[in-house]
């Protein structure tokens, strides 16, 4: 840790900060329990924030959360989009993430093979 | 186990953030001279009375209703890390008031685990919850940088001596000296 790397955190800070505000598209939320962090979550959430950044998506946010009860097949990342679609993705690595954010994100085609469960429409 | 203390630092900090703190201190302070590395994360969520928290170190419960089993091992991973490094672990919380997670282990310990990636976890801290200031000092033995989610003005707060501690075979280390200091600190407990 130095002045430098301290520099380039309060940029990347300030960019998350940009990238939370206003009303986008879709929200990708991170599980980053015990579970969740064991697992590999922080690399998985790492990797789709830079990929986001590279791909120059601005209409998706990454937020964290606590355990959600789906422990065993950690690190499980859900999309959430605007109509209120949700699509829970499962035992994911960083190849993964990049390919939810070049397929899903960038695309809007769901990764069918990496979600797990019932997907839930909106009412 | 995790294979990173950012990582612990990360998930005890997860819960500072569930407990409604809204702000959360980070104190790393790796001390090359006294050969201890303390790590202190402070919050003023809404703590938790001396039977919870006996209950929370004794038996790995959570206090986490979203879990069916209340099984919690956050703070039961961090002071097996502690512990096995020569270290100590302690839990202070005041109800309303906050929680402060405090382990010291030692820095040349051979499992001792690395700091890892420090940026990381910060980040996703930040992104857990935007409103919550999430504060860095990391201190050696002649340096202090602070940082701060809410005003992110990534700054060197002190320069104790002109040399960084990387740079120890320029000290004029002293042997006798040093074992002052490390009495003195036995003496003082490490988690002064």
């Amino acid at each position: 840790m130095n002045l430098e790397e301290l520099k380039k955190l309060k940029a990347k800070a300030q960019r998350q900060v940009a990238l939370r505000e206003g009303n986008k598209k879709y929200r990708v939320v991170v599980s980053m329990g015990t579970s969740g962090i064991a697992a590999g979550a922080r690399e998985v959430m790492k990797t789709m924030l830079d990929e986001i950044e590279k791909r120059g998506l601005e209409d998706v946010e990454v937020r964290v959360t606590g355990e959600v009860g789906l422990e065993d097949v950690e690190p499980v990342v859900r999309v959430e989009e605007t109509g209120g679609e949700k699509t829970t993705y499962a035992r994911l690595d960083t190849e993964k993430a990049r390919k939810i954010v070049a397929e899903h994100l960038e695309k809007g085609k769901k990764v069918d093979n990496l979600a797990v469960g019932k997907e839930k429409k909106p009412e | 186990m995790f294979e990173e203390l950012s990582l612990h630092i990360l998930d005890i900090a997860m819960n500072s953030i569930a407990a409604k703190a809204r702000t959360v201190q980070i104190m790393v302070a790796e001390h090359a001279r006294r050969d201890q590395l303390t790590i202190r994360i402070q919050d003023n969520g809404r703590g938790m009375d001396a039977a919870t928290l006996k209950r929370v170190l004794a038996n790995l419960t959570t206090t986490k209703s979203s879990r069916k089993k209340n099984l919690g091992l956050g703070l039961a991973l961090l002071r097996q890390t502690a512990e096995m490094c020569d270290g100590k672990f302690e839990v202070r919380s005041t109800p309303r008031l906050g929680t402060a997670v405090t382990a010291a282990m030692r820095l040349s310990h051979v499992d001792r685990p690395p700091l890892g990636d420090l940026n990381a976890t910060i980040l996703a801290l930040c992104a857990a919850n935007p409103a919550v200031d999430v504060q860095l000092h990391y201190l050696t033995d002649t340096e202090h940088f602070h940082f701060s989610s809410k005003e992110p003005t990534g700054k060197k707060v002190a320069s104790r001596t002109e040399r960084n501690w990387r740079g120890e075979e320029k000290m004029n280390y002293e042997p006798g000296r040093a074992q002052k200091v490390e009495s003195e600190s036995a003496a003082a407990g490490c988690l002064a």
